[in-house]
């Protein structure tokens, strides 16, 4: 049972029924047994490290609450996200790290005997770890108490419209949410409602219509140029449809329960920089790299190489974070250099700016940035889609080279698309364009909408049902659920 | 929360209004109703005398009906041997004493890993057959195809035979371009199916399904349809052996073998096919005369 799926809208049918019909006091033992069975269907198997990892951080958070000195809470703290981060390590990182060190030993003619193992990654181990992670951190900083009620805190860790792919939420955001009665609200089911449907639309029509042909340029053995510069921009599109989408389907559900869950997404494809990318792309993740990984690295850092390598090392950490291979994290430094180089040249950047009077067109000069960024972060996405460190440094030179940007070639590779396809794509690319387009010009399109008259709402609902329903494709897992 | 419900009904209604007639273009396309004639034949069965199983390039490839027999076609579009035995199993018994069971072997058959329509078989087929049963997608199949995206396009694109990329016609680059991608195709769908030893469990099900024929006393001949020569250039003997006839051969099998692919009759005419791989009704009728006189030589009929 994923989002996208018939038998996932039923379940979250008699989740909301249920949960609008008991008292407030159960309502966290419906919460907590619906995020099991959520994460049973999905992967059986590693419900005990759930269990276990579940009540391992929060004994670990009672435990540093109650130690006196900040020392000693530190201790206790370390020695939890060592825990936290061995069990992530050993499930995800264990045989990325048994492997180069196999081909580091064979390159030095050394004896290298320990085997591969058939390790199976646990899902959403990567998001709940960093919850969990987050949660610890808070309680010794003082930021947040710690919870004395295990079946909150157990939500909190297994809520399940966010457990697959996120957002990476706090416990101070999402703890007192489920304490407070909520009660039965329009709007809330209202927004909630579209939400989902939208992320129906996103995924169903972009992300899953676009996989198939994505994956037909990445799988072939001789793309041309052409197509992998193609292939990229539509694995872009693709790849914020898809987590997007995820995103939207998990506010939705909870904003229907009355929780409100954190954005993840402002339109990053319109970024004007890399760091404005980073403040638009997977919010929560970003955060959370920024308050844990490089604001620590950064106390007591005044020189701006150690600002630069603690940015590299967060970057770093967030393509590691991504997956368990070379090519994440050449990723991830590629986005670290983008980062520093941007810091670096920003003073130079502008000045060139003016001399050549970009800065006299503001709009012009906008377009030019986003232009940039977005190409930026598409050169990036070679590798964060290529097989291998090898495709990808292939692709990636296909992509820089000039040839392969050529118009005649860019037109001819869209015949990876069969022409029907291109059709319908085109037609649901353009729909969500003006979505975002709208929500960039006020500040919510839902609202936006709801100023509308009744028949311009109902034919936009009306539509996105009727296109998921018709033209809406299926089957794929959404791609960060695999992280 | 009256007006939130008021709303859905509006929607839901609308929606539904605006649906129907999609449904009725699906439930009525081709593809939608590609086991009409197995069908058919289901609800007013009788003695046959051949009976072909195999994938689309079978399904295209024979029309015994001038030759004068009587004749049952249960191939569909990538169907595996699984499928194959499993419609063997429920038609095989309406084959007369002395009739012939065509198993075609195409470049598909040892790669094919699942059947990907599925829903081809919740007609001709008891459901409890059907591997694996969805209870969700077995009723909205057949009740709602229009929901099922990849039915709907293949109904689209029924009706749209034209609406394509030049190159895209089969016979642009006379035949090459298609050939080319189906090659690809093939080739991916056979690395997956060595990784997920799938070629293994389609061997022994071809095994399983031959020893049934002996045991049910039919006579068996293996297949290979005509195909153009573009096809032949991605599947030469070298590529052929790699998919199909090192795994025959491991079979040692003891039925003919009849392999037409590179048959000069066919291969360097265009008239005889769809595109490079399936048979026109011409091309049919001149292949299904060729098998069914072979099949005579061979003591067959």
């Amino acid at each position: 049972m994923t989002f996208i799926s018939i038998e996932f809208l039923l379940f979250f049918a008699i989740i909301v029924f249920t949960y609008y019909l008991i008292p407030h006091r159960l309502r966290w033992i419906l919460l907590l047994v619906a995020s099991y069975v959520f994460y049973a269907i999905l992967s059986i198997q590693f419900i005990p490290l759930l269990l276990a990892s579940t009540v391992f951080t929060f004994f670990t958070g009672i435990m540093i609450e109650k130690q006196e000195t900040r020392k000693q809470k530190k201790k206790v703290m370390l020695v939890g996200i060592s825990v936290l981060l061995f069990f992530l390590g050993w499930f995800k990182y264990f045989n990325f790290v048994n492997d180069s060190l196999r081909a580091i030993a064979k390159y030095m003619d050394w004896n290298y005997t320990v085997p591969y193992q058939e390790i199976v990654l646990p899902l959403a181990i990567s998001f709940y770890t960093f919850q969990a992670v987050s949660y610890l951190v808070d309680i010794f900083n003082g930021k947040q108490k710690a919870e004395r009620h295990y079946g909150y805190f157990s939500i909190y860790f297994a809520f399940f419209p966010q457990l697959v792919a996120g957002p990476i939420e706090r416990a101070k955001k999402l703890l007192p949410q489920f304490k407070v009665e909520q009660n039965l609200n329009y709007e809330n089911l209202n927004y909630g409602m579209k939400r989902i449907a939208w992320g129906f639309f996103k995924k169903t029509l972009i992300a899953d219509r676009l996989a198939p042909i994505v994956s037909s340029v990445f799988d072939s053995p001789n793309p041309t140029g052409s197509q992998i510069v193609l292939a990229t921009i539509l694995f872009s599109i693709q790849l914020f449809a898809d987590f997007s989408a995820c995103s939207d389907i998990a506010i939705g559900c909870a904003r229907m329960l009355g929780i409100n869950l954190t954005e993840n997404f402002k339109q990053p494809h319109f970024a004007v920089s890399i760091s404005d990318f980073w403040s638009r792309w997977h919010i929560t993740l970003s955060t959370w790299l920024r308050d844990y990984i490089f604001i620590p690295l950064c106390k007591g850092k005044k020189k701006r190489s150690e600002i630069y390598l603690a940015i590299v090392i967060t970057f770093l950490v967030s393509g590691i974070w991504h997956g368990a291979a070379w090519n994440f994290i050449l990723w991830g430094l590629i986005h670290g250099f983008y980062r520093v180089f941007g810091d670096y040249t920003k003073h130079f950047r502008g000045k060139t700016a003016s001399f050549i009077q970009l800065d006299k067109s503001p709009v012009l000069h906008k377009w030019v940035k986003i232009t940039i960024t977005f190409l930026l972060v598409c050169f990036s996405r070679v590798f964060f889609r290529s097989d291998s460190v090898t495709h990808a440094f292939e692709n990636a030179q296909l992509f820089l080279t000039f040839n392969s940007w050529r118009p005649s070639g860019i037109v001819k590779a869209f015949e990876i698309f069969s022409l029907l396809d291109l059709v319908i794509f085109i037609f649901f690319f353009i729909i969500v364009q003006i979505f975002q387009y709208i929500e960039r010009k006020h500040v919510s399109t839902w609202e936006w909408l709801s100023q509308r008259s009744i028949f311009a709402r109902f034919a936009f609902y009306i539509l996105i049902i009727v296109s998921v329903l018709i033209f809406g494709v299926s089957g794929n897992g959404f791609v960060y659920g695999g992280f | 929360m009256g007006r939130l419900f008021i709303k859905l009904t509006i929607i839901i209604t609308v929606v539904l209004l605006l649906f129907m007639p999609v449904n009725n273009f699906v439930k009525h396309s081709h593809d939608y109703n590609i086991d009409h004639s197995i069908l058919a034949f289901k609800k007013h069965p009788y003695p046959v005398d051949i009976i072909n199983l195999g994938t689309s390039h079978s399904m295209y490839a024979y029309y015994f009906k001038p030759t004068g027999l009587s004749h049952l076609d249960l191939a569909l579009p990538a169907q595996t041997i699984q499928y194959d035995f499993k419609l063997l199993r429920e038609y095989g018994k309406n084959l007369k004493p002395d009739g012939v069971v065509i198993i075609s072997i195409s470049q598909l058959t040892f790669a094919n890993s699942e059947a990907k329509q599925v829903g081809n078989y919740y007609k001709v087929l008891d459901r409890t057959e059907i591997e694996p049963f969805r209870p969700i997608d077995y009723y909205s199949y057949l009740y709602l195809p229009g929901s099922n995206s990849g039915i709907f396009n293949s109904a689209l694109s029924g009706k749209l035979k034209t609406f394509k990329w030049n190159s895209h016609q089969p016979w642009a680059n006379n035949g090459k371009n298609y050939s080319g991608r189906k090659y690809e195709k093939v080739a991916a769908q056979y690395k997956e199916a060595v990784e997920n030893n799938n070629i293994e469990r389609n061997v022994k099900q071809l095994r399983e399904m031959l020893d049934y024929c002996s045991e049910k006393g039919y006579q068996v001949i293996l297949t290979m349809e005509p195909v153009h020569q573009s096809y032949q250039e991605y599947f030469n003997e070298e590529v052929m052996n790699r998919l199909v006839f090192q795994y025959l051969k491991a079979l040692e099998l003891d039925v003919p073998f009849l392999n037409y692919m590179s048959d000069q009759r066919f291969e360097e005419n265009r008239d005889y096919f769809i595109d490079p791989d399936h048979l026109n009704s011409e091309g049919r009728k001149m292949f299904s005369w060729i098998v069914y006189k072979d099949l005579k030589k061979l003591g067959y009929l």
